[in-house]
């Protein structure tokens, strides 16, 4: 304010003297420039900054006739009763039972993906324009599009027809988790970390309902059409198979396996010369259950992977001395498995433990951000099959996006292990509790439902 | 101290008989349908005494408060001071406690064994009363405070299981929810209570000379904050105590090992943490025998890095015992619920059908437990092996009063896991 009190006071001096006009306007003029500019604001200019960044915002969505979404949307999902699904195939397959089951899946998967649509058409704008969710919500559009129209199946060849249209849905679809995953990472300063956390939490339980729902009848479709079946004959081996469920899952196969599987990776990342901690397992070793195994073998390989990580990490400096053991507890009641991975990686700080089941991990999200682009492929669309690297999967050239996360090194941190692990535990009515003892090392329990309990019912995951 | 007790008995009248005070201000005469001559009473408990102490401002006990005045001798200064902010507040306390107590229905309070801990409070608050604030100048008139502060911590000492035998018999007057929530907001204000009236007495005894018959504090405390606490010190005490409680009971007792980091040491408070460290080994030890396990029950300290104050110290106990069946998971934190003896006595579970179905279990399994009571005492409270069913809540009460947390994670026919985390206090050269 002085400012313009001295020039202007300074501009009044030039008036009232006795100068003449002209050179009392050259002597005015730059006074008054500077008076104008430090009263009234210079407007912002279209620089070349400036308009990179207003065309980089533009965005142009396809506007859609939102009633034919309205429709579906009014209708609730049909869960099913797990039981009815994995014990649907046992021994009678037959025409009739899997076109009733490709129908189910054809009006199915639409009307959940709708809900979804709606649940991405209600977040704030300049969170679904960007990059990555608004990628998935292209794709989610797309496939809700193409399953719609898809006419009634009456026969077997068309049942060939849907389930090549399933399986290309399920291989376009397995960028949806990373993609989700980054997207959220980017949008946490936009939308408070709850809600973006709740809207994941939907988004992925949906998504690994309508999954298992169509890879189910896939498989089936598979046995049917496989040499092997006999639909009358008294088989000399037990099913091991009903589609992706594998009746009996032995915990600690399970365990042993994404365990050497973990190890090889730690090895790999770590230097072959580094220590490597051992996995030792006790409890009840004779635990068997129904279960999906991609989706334990996710969990397990998450737990084991921190558990590794951390101990390595901890005791670096005495890498001569060997490293304490991880110890997995497996125990079972009548309806539960629990497996308890203790570690002696040195716990988690209190100031880590508020963010540690966010997908939006606010105050690290750019780390994370980075490392997503190192991991294999995760980024880019997919162009080819890939085989997995677990042979209990009946569909062994099927890439699940499970797999793809399961085989990334231990010490690429995403971020998102604790949470998505948990969306799978509680998923199937079971529970994931992490116990840090800050300073010594971690215990995480996990809980799963026994797959046979009439209990757990096939829903969406979201109450309409 | 009797004495001046006794001389403030007239003021303690308008506390107790108000209401009858009201209904005969008129002098009773007979004339039932007159008012003439009746004066509305000029207090009523909204703004009495109690009302008035109790509406003032308080802060919350923090570790830091109790070791400002540094290590003991206090200077005389220091001690009077610590005496008068004693002489100050815990009247403040006492009447929110009072207050909280005569808001409870007519007929729970009319229990004896709830009246009797309502009269305690109100016998404390008038001595404290009657203690003149202004003499405390000297450290003759700070010896006799602190006597009186002496006394009134050991009238209330037991006041846990006198309620909870109270709120036992007056289960169908009220609903769970409601004692739960008296019982905890009364008990976690109590630990503060207490604590500020033994921090003075703890700091009198390690300044003021004392006869060689009177035990006073180690070095290494500041009145009731151990500064070189090593919680192993602790567990094997208490594994020994509730060990011995064991071979009583069950003749047996199971083996406990201590791994982690049992040479750290960090300040505390010994009785706090040795009341939480014996409720979570009675369960432990319990638990092992009753499920006839060989297997040891495996304590594990860990010790954050950096300040005390700041990650603390955790402590994991580890035991084979069978678990908590998934029943029982809901009630482990409700007040007077216990398993022992197969009784299902629970108040606040929140499951009102539960209760009803009590009844057969109840007389016998609430009986035992109240026998229990009357075992040996410990140091803060009366011991019993099981059957309280205030173990678990009480020692989260007290892991939470200085900003921890106490945790029970059970894998039900294998053990359970529990994690209790407490912080310490940076003591900054002290």
């Amino acid at each position: 304010m002085s400012t313009i009190l001295q020039v202007s006071s300074r501009m009044r001096q030039c008036a009232n003297s006795l100068e003449s006009s002209s050179i009392q306007a050259a002597l005015i003029g730059p006074h008054a420039k500077i008076l104008r500019s430090k009263i009234i604001p210079t407007p912002t200019v279209m620089t070349e900054t400036n308009s990179r960044h207003l065309s980089s915002i533009q965005h142009n969505p396809r506007w859609r006739a939102s009633g034919v979404l309205d429709s579906y949307i009014a209708q609730p999902a049909h869960p099913i009763s797990l039981r009815q699904l994995v014990f649907f195939g046992g021994r009678n397959l037959d025409d009739k039972k899997i076109i009733n089951s490709a129908n189910y899946v054809r009006t199915e998967l639409p009307l959940r993906i709708a809900h979804r649509i709606r649940d991405m058409q209600k977040l704030p704008y300049v969170v679904v324009t960007n990059r990555h969710l608004s990628a998935v919500y292209e794709l989610y559009y797309k496939a809700f599009e193409s399953f719609r129209k898809i006419p009634e199946i009456k026969s077997l060849e068309d049942n060939e027809k849907f389930c090549e249209i399933v399986k290309t849905a399920l291989q376009e679809h397995l960028t949806v988790i990373p993609s989700l995953a980054m997207g959220v990472l980017e949008c946490n300063d936009l939308v408070p970390s709850h809600e973006l956390d709740r809207f994941m939490n939907v988004i992925l339980r949906s998504r690994i309902s309508r999954r298992v729902i169509a890879e189910q009848h896939l498989a089936l479709t598979d046995t049917f059409n496989s040499p092997f079946h006999f639909p009358d004959s008294v088989s000399h081996q037990p099913h091991e198979f009903v589609g992706e469920v594998f009746l009996r899952c032995n915990a600690r196969e399970v365990v042993e396996q994404v365990g050497k599987h973990t190890l090889e990776l730690a090895r790999e990342a770590n230097g072959s010369t580094s220590p490597i901690p051992e996995i030792q397992i006790e409890g009840r070793l004779d635990t068997t259950f129904p279960y999906i195994p991609s989706h334990l073998e996710y969990i397990i390989g998450e737990l084991l992977r921190n558990s590794i990580q951390a101990t390595i990490d901890h005791h670096t400096p005495l890498s001569t001395s060997s490293l304490p053991p991880i110890k997995v507890l497996i125990c079972h009641t009548k309806e539960h498995i629990i497996f308890r991975v203790s570690d002696q990686g040195g716990g988690i700080p209190v100031t880590e433990l508020a963010h540690l089941w966010s997908f939006a991990k606010a105050p690290r999200a750019a780390n994370y951000l980075q490392n997503f682009s190192h991991v294999p492929k995760m980024a880019a669309t997919l162009q080819e099959l890939q085989k997995t690297a677990h042979t209990h999967s009946r569909r062994e050239s099927m890439d699940t996006s499970l797999s793809r996360l399961t085989s990334r090194p231990p010490n690429l941190r995403l971020g998102m292990g604790l949470p998505m692990s948990r969306v799978y535990a509680e998923y199937w009515a079971g529970s994931l509790e992490l116990h840090s003892l800050d300073g010594y090392g971690t215990d995480v329990f996990l809980q799963v439902s026994k797959l046979g309990n009439k209990c757990v019912l096939f829903a969406d995951g979201v109450p309409s | 101290m009797y004495r001046i007790a006794a001389a403030a008995k007239p003021s303690q009248r308008p506390l107790v008989r108000c209401v009858s005070t009201t209904f005969n201000s008129h002098g009773g005469t007979g004339s039932a349908s007159s008012l003439e001559g009746y004066t509305p009473p000029t207090t009523s408990p909204a703004n009495d005494m109690i009302a008035q102490l109790a509406a003032k401002h308080l802060d919350r006990l923090s570790l830091k408060d109790l070791i400002r005045f540094g290590r003991p001798p206090l200077s005389t200064q220091s001690l009077l001071t610590s005496a008068r902010f004693t002489r100050e507040y815990l009247p403040v306390r006492l009447s929110r406690r009072i207050r909280a107590l005569r808001n409870l229905p007519y007929i729970i309070v009319s229990n004896p064994n709830i009246s009797t801990i309502y009269n305690n409070y109100i016998d404390s608050l008038s001595a404290i009363l009657a203690f003149p604030a202004g003499s405390l100048t000297s450290l003759t008139e700070e010896s006799k405070f602190t006597e009186l502060l002496t006394e009134i911590v050991n009238t209330h000492s037991n006041t846990i299981p006198t309620l909870a035998k109270g709120f036992l018999e007056c289960r169908g007057y009220t609903t769970p929810g409601e004692a739960t929530k008296f019982l905890d907001h009364h008990l976690r204000a109590r630990i503060g209570t207490r604590l500020m009236a033994e921090q003075h007495i703890g700091l009198h005894l390690a300044s003021v000379p004392q006869p060689p018959t009177v035990s006073v504090p180690g070095k290494s405390y500041i009145g009731t904050v151990d500064t070189e606490l090593r919680p192993a010190e602790i567990i094997e005490s208490c594994a020994s105590f509730v060990g011995d409680i064991c071979e009583l009971r069950y003749g047996a007792r199971p083996k406990l090992t201590i791994d982690g980091n049992p040479d750290i040491t960090f300040p505390y408070i010994p009785v706090h943490l040795e009341y939480i460290i014996t409720e979570l080994l009675k369960n432990a030890f319990r638990a092992t025998i009753e499920a006839n396990s060989p297997v040891p029950i495996i304590v594990t300290i860990a010790a954050a890095p950096g300040p005390p104050d700041a990650g603390g110290i955790t402590i994991r106990i580890r035991d084979q015992g069978g678990g908590i069946a998934p029943d029982d998971l809901g009630h482990i934190w409700s007040y007077s619920f216990s398993t022992f003896n197969g009784s299902r006595s629970s108040i606040g579970s929140g499951n009102s059908g539960h209760l009803e179905g009590v009844d057969d279990g109840a007389p016998d399994g609430g009986m035992d437990a109240m026998g229990r009571f009357t075992e040996s005492a410990g140091a803060l409270e009366p011991s019993s092996i099981a059957g309280l069913g205030y173990g678990l809540p009480m020692s989260r009460a007290y892991a939470q009063y200085f900003g921890g947390s106490l945790k029970v994670q059970s894998a039900y026919e294998w053990g359970t896991d529990v994690y209790l985390r407490l912080k310490g206090v940076g003591l900054d050269g002290l």
